[in-house]
């Protein structure tokens, strides 16, 4: 560990990681309701394996890009990954969703990875591979909160009204 | 086989270089140069010869999709398939050494053919991976356009 002087073993660093990405993850807890709510809209109760299926994807995945690459190809494959929100957002729910993970998300990866909190750079093979732990691990936490909010908004749905 | 450190390595370059590139060389590709996105038939051929773990085999069904005698309609796919082996050809004799820094030192000429054909397979999967799921919005795009034309 002598490229992270700040750390002097790995367990220390593990828990400052888990530390920052649950700050962040309260900090954009707003933002993965409001999927959430898009996510009951668009995919309704009948489409709940959409969410499991990415939960699942998304809790395995080694790379960031598996998740976004999943995403696209539900988006493309069917219509109600591509229904906006009205009166919320003119984006289609699966690029809406995409666009967060892929931008905001690798911006509040960036800035815990920062000199002033883990001072992770992304220069060496170990200090890259940290990097897109806090990544993976910032996407777990919004699509485990969004998950969360879709159950609980179609869960409001009367009993017969779900068809 | 591949190293555990060389995979993570793969990983890194997936998610920070070729994701970012095969999204940039379809678009390229469909709305810079006149082509349409890959229909399904080629997208489903291209990836599961991606998914080989013999690189020469990809290396062949790309040289024989570039050669074949496509009909005007299908013109674009000739385009597309030059391309995507000239972005191959270069990741291979250049970037993988130079830039992505992949191979390992002291290796015989053997040995060392070996490794880069591995290091291929997997590069040009995630590649390959990144540029099909992108391909699937185009199309669907471009499906959703003509609907509405009409």
């Amino acid at each position: 560990m002598n490229d992270l002087p700040h750390f002097s073993e790995k367990n220390n660093l593990e828990l400052s990681i888990i530390r920052q990405v649950s700050d962040e993850a309260e900090a954009f807890y707003p933002i993965s309701v409001e999927l959430g709510d898009h996510a009951a809209y668009a995919l309704q109760r009948s489409h709940r394996s959409q969410l499991t299926g990415l939960e699942n994807i998304t809790e395995c995945a080694f790379k960031t890009t598996d998740i976004f690459d999943y995403i696209k190809r539900q988006t493309a494959r069917f219509d109600y990954w591509r229904k906006s929100f009205p009166s919320h957002s003119d984006e289609a729910f699966g690029l809406r969703l995409k666009n967060y993970l892929e931008y905001d998300l690798a911006k509040k990866r960036d800035k815990i990875c920062a000199s002033d909190r883990l001072n992770i750079g992304g220069e060496s093979v170990r200090e890259r591979q940290l990097r897109r732990r806090v990544y993976l691990l910032l996407i777990r936490q919004c699509i485990r909160q969004m998950t969360v909010q879709y159950e609980f908004r179609v869960s409001l749905v009367p009993e017969e009204r779900r068809g | 086989m591949l190293s555990p450190t060389q995979l993570q390595q793969v990983w890194s370059l997936s998610d920070e270089v070729l994701y970012g590139e095969a999204v940039v060389f379809i678009h390229q590709l469909v709305k810079r140069e006149d082509c349409q996105p890959l229909p399904t038939s080629q997208v489903r051929g291209l990836l599961n010869i991606a998914r080989t773990t013999q690189y020469t085999e990809l290396e062949r069904y790309i040289e024989h999709q570039r050669k074949r005698d496509w009909n005007v309609k299908n013109r674009y796919l000739k385009t597309f398939y030059t391309e995507l082996e000239k972005l191959l050809n270069t990741m291979k004799n250049k970037r993988l050494g130079q830039e992505f820094q992949l191979l390992t030192d002291e290796l015989t000429r053997i040995e060392m053919r070996r490794e880069v054909n591995e290091l291929m397979a997997q590069l040009a999967h995630e590649f390959i991976q990144h540029l099909v799921a992108e391909n699937a919005l185009l199309m669907t795009e471009s499906m959703v356009g003509q609907r509405v034309r009409r």
